[in-house]
């Protein structure tokens, strides 16, 4: 369809006859006090006017936080700003891809918008998964505007929380079947982490060696340096001292990604 | 100011109507009044076409400037001086004054007493040039003359147009400066400033790279925990289909009492403790609450105490064993305490109590009470302890 610079007619619900995604106007993928907030906000009004593919790269890379409303008046981020703008383009999955891969290995924001993008607005699950699960291994740092304030997080915990958690960024996430799920059902191969050989070497510092090793073979070589005592393959047999691990280990861990 | 009128009106005296048999009183003054009117108006509308009739070109060009000042350099305006404003203004009778006497000057006298008018109109606004006839060879002379007053007038204008453009340059600039300055603007709420969190990456490459592995390694320990749970859900259920019948008793017994000691390590419900239930709605299990959420929501209620409360109502006097202590006091609050008090029933008193022969007969009906028969009687207006009967009451 022509590009239409205010492209009005994306937001009129009544006569929507553009590309639908999950069975609807893609605008409709945030809530309706979202939308108005966002259409309502001057950086909408000034700055996303008649964008594009291409302008809108120039918008993104000027991102300097994720986020979705903050304060009193539920204000938008200028992310969450693009991101309904991108519903609005509907881009084709090149440019998606491309936003993810090669620019996003220059601008971080850009990837975090195209991985929500993704997110809400891939229909097949196994894409969602396939595509997401990449960018678990890139470690950067994010500036996240909360509620009231500021957080950091880090790029994979973002794309973690997008495909675990049901509500980011003051949007409703798509429903999204479990990993497991779809590994019983054969339509996804169990998650090759980008940590690989590190896993199996770590496995083997198990004190518990009793017990089978549930996934990986048992390799004796030296430690990362890591601080992970037992490992998640503790088994009923092992009894008290692994539960009383994984709630150690729990409750660190939870202690530190109150951080993020 | 107008000939006072006699009659206090504004209005115009009508001819008076013919009234048969009264004398016509023909009023000099009405007359007079009339046409003084009449002959006011047409001066005054007489003089009006010479003086203003349409604006000419240069009035409306140096109108249109001026306004464009006003709202640029509004605060800078006044600050021309009279004798600048009077600089560029040329009194008809000034220019006048240059004219030698000529031919020519009848027509200029003529145009003069135009302008006269039209000037009078025009001191107010500045710069404002009364448009002066100037014969062919008056206007060969002016032209070698140089810059004449109009042109010096137009000079000005530039000028002053150029001061307010720059007034208002020096002005967007202190905006922007403003702003790069990061100062607040009405619509922008600064909760934190952003440099708070800071997101510079390969500040520490290698902290950053354990601090990933740590969170790649707790994902894929959650992902194989969850495999874990559900591989021990589908072993228990066939242990369970495997046992007999009396082993389900016995483990589901165990476990019911296991509940039960935790609900005694739970605080235990006052005399008339208040009770909030938040719903089954927000009972419902959600995997995606906060930690903190839930555990808000899975309080111990019944065993948490206000801290006013008073500890046992029970000792409190009757009065104030109220279920919210806030109604105490106040008017209209239902004497209501609970069920047990406000019940009239005798809870399981009557089991087994009355002769089966008086069942089913009203209450009206019945005997008195059965095995008391010449028992004492312990109710109504004979209770008062009396004494032995006086067997000889002669009297």
């Amino acid at each position: 369809m022509a590009h239409q610079a205010d492209a009005r007619r994306h937001l009129d619900e009544r006569g929507y006859s553009g590309p639908l995604i999950h069975n609807d106007n893609p605008l409709k993928l945030f809530e309706k006090a979202v939308r108005d907030r966002i259409v309502d906000s001057y950086y909408w009004k000034e700055q996303c006017f008649g964008l594009n593919a291409a302008t809108l790269l120039d918008r993104a890379v000027e991102l300097t936080c994720i986020g979705g409303t903050f304060g009193v008046g539920q204000k938008p981020t200028p992310f969450l700003c693009l991101a309904f703008k991108l519903l609005q383009l509907t881009p084709e999955r090149e440019i998606i891809e491309f936003y993810l891969g090669k620019a996003g290995d220059e601008f971080k924001y850009l990837r975090l918008l195209a991985a929500f993008y993704v997110r809400v607005t891939y229909e097949k699950d196994e894409d969602v998964y396939t595509t997401l699960e990449p960018l678990l291994a890139d470690s950067r740092k994010v500036r996240r505007r909360t509620r009231e304030g500021w957080a950091l997080t880090h790029v994979d915990e973002f794309v973690d929380d997008l495909l675990l958690k049901s509500r980011v960024c003051a949007t409703t996430l798509p429903k999204l079947n479990p990993r497991t799920f779809l590994e019983d059902e054969g339509r996804l191969e169990p998650r090759e982490s980008a940590l690989g050989e590190e896993l199996d070497e770590l496995d083997a510092e198990d004190g518990e060696g009793e017990g089978e090793k549930k996934v990986k073979d048992e390799e004796s070589s030296g430690d990362e340096g890591e601080a992970e005592d037992g490992s998640a393959d503790g088994r009923n047999g092992d009894g008290a001292r692994s539960e009383e691990d994984i709630k150690e280990e729990d409750e660190a861990s939870d202690e530190s990604m109150d951080g993020g | 100011m107008p000939p006072p009128s006699s009659r206090m009106t504004k209005n115009r005296p009508q001819p008076t109507r013919y009234r048969p048999g009264k004398a016509e009183v023909a009023d000099a003054d009405s007359e007079e009044e009339s046409s003084d009117e009449e002959e006011e108006q047409k001066p005054a509308k007489a003089p009006a076409p010479k003086a203003s009739s349409f604006p000419t070109q240069k009035k409306l060009a140096v109108d249109l400037s001026k306004a464009g000042q006003q709202r640029s350099a509004a605060p800078t305006v006044p600050v021309k001086t009279e004798d600048e404003d009077l600089a560029g203004f040329v009194t008809a009778s000034e220019s006048s004054e240059e004219e030698d006497g000529d031919g020519s000057s009848g027509e200029d006298e003529d145009a003069d007493s135009e302008e006269e008018e039209s000037s009078s109109d025009d001191e107010p606004k500045k710069p404002m040039l009364a448009p002066k006839f100037i014969s062919k060879a008056k206007r060969a002379q002016q032209a070698s003359n140089g810059p004449t007053a109009e042109e010096r007038a137009a000079e000005e204008e530039r000028l002053r147009k150029e001061k307010a453009d720059d007034m208002l340059q020096a002005q967007l600039e202190r905006e922007a400066a403003a702003r790069a300055a990061g100062k607040k603007f009405w619509d922008d709420e600064d909760i934190a400033p952003e440099d708070e969190v800071d997101d510079t990456d390969d500040l520490d490459p290698e902290a950053e790279r354990a601090a990933w592995k740590l969170r790649e390694l707790k994902r894929v320990r959650r992902d194989l925990l969850a495999i874990e749970e559900k591989e021990k859900e589908r072993e228990e259920i066939e242990r369970r289909r495997n046992m007999t019948a009396d082993e389900r008793e016995e483990e589901d017994r165990i476990y019911i009492e296991a509940q039960k000691d935790d609900r005694e390590g739970k605080g235990k419900m006052a005399y008339m403790q208040k009770y909030f239930h938040k719903g089954a709605f927000f009972n419902a299990e959600d995997g995606d609450q906060d930690e903190e959420v839930q555990a808000a929501l899975n309080r111990d209620l019944a065993g948490a105490r206000f801290e006013d409360e008073a500890g046992d109502k029970a000792i409190l006097p009757e009065y104030m064993r109220i279920r919210d202590m806030t109604q105490l006091g106040r008017k209209g609050r239902t004497k209501y305490k609970d069920l047990k008090n406000e019940d009239t029933g005798r809870w399981g008193d009557e089991m087994g109590r009355r002769k089966r022969e008086f069942d089913g007969v009203d209450e009206r009906f019945r005997p008195d009470e059965g095995g008391r028969g010449g028992g004492s009687e312990r109710t109504g207006a004979n209770s008062a302890p009396v004494g032995e009967r006086k067997r000889a009451r002669h009297e």
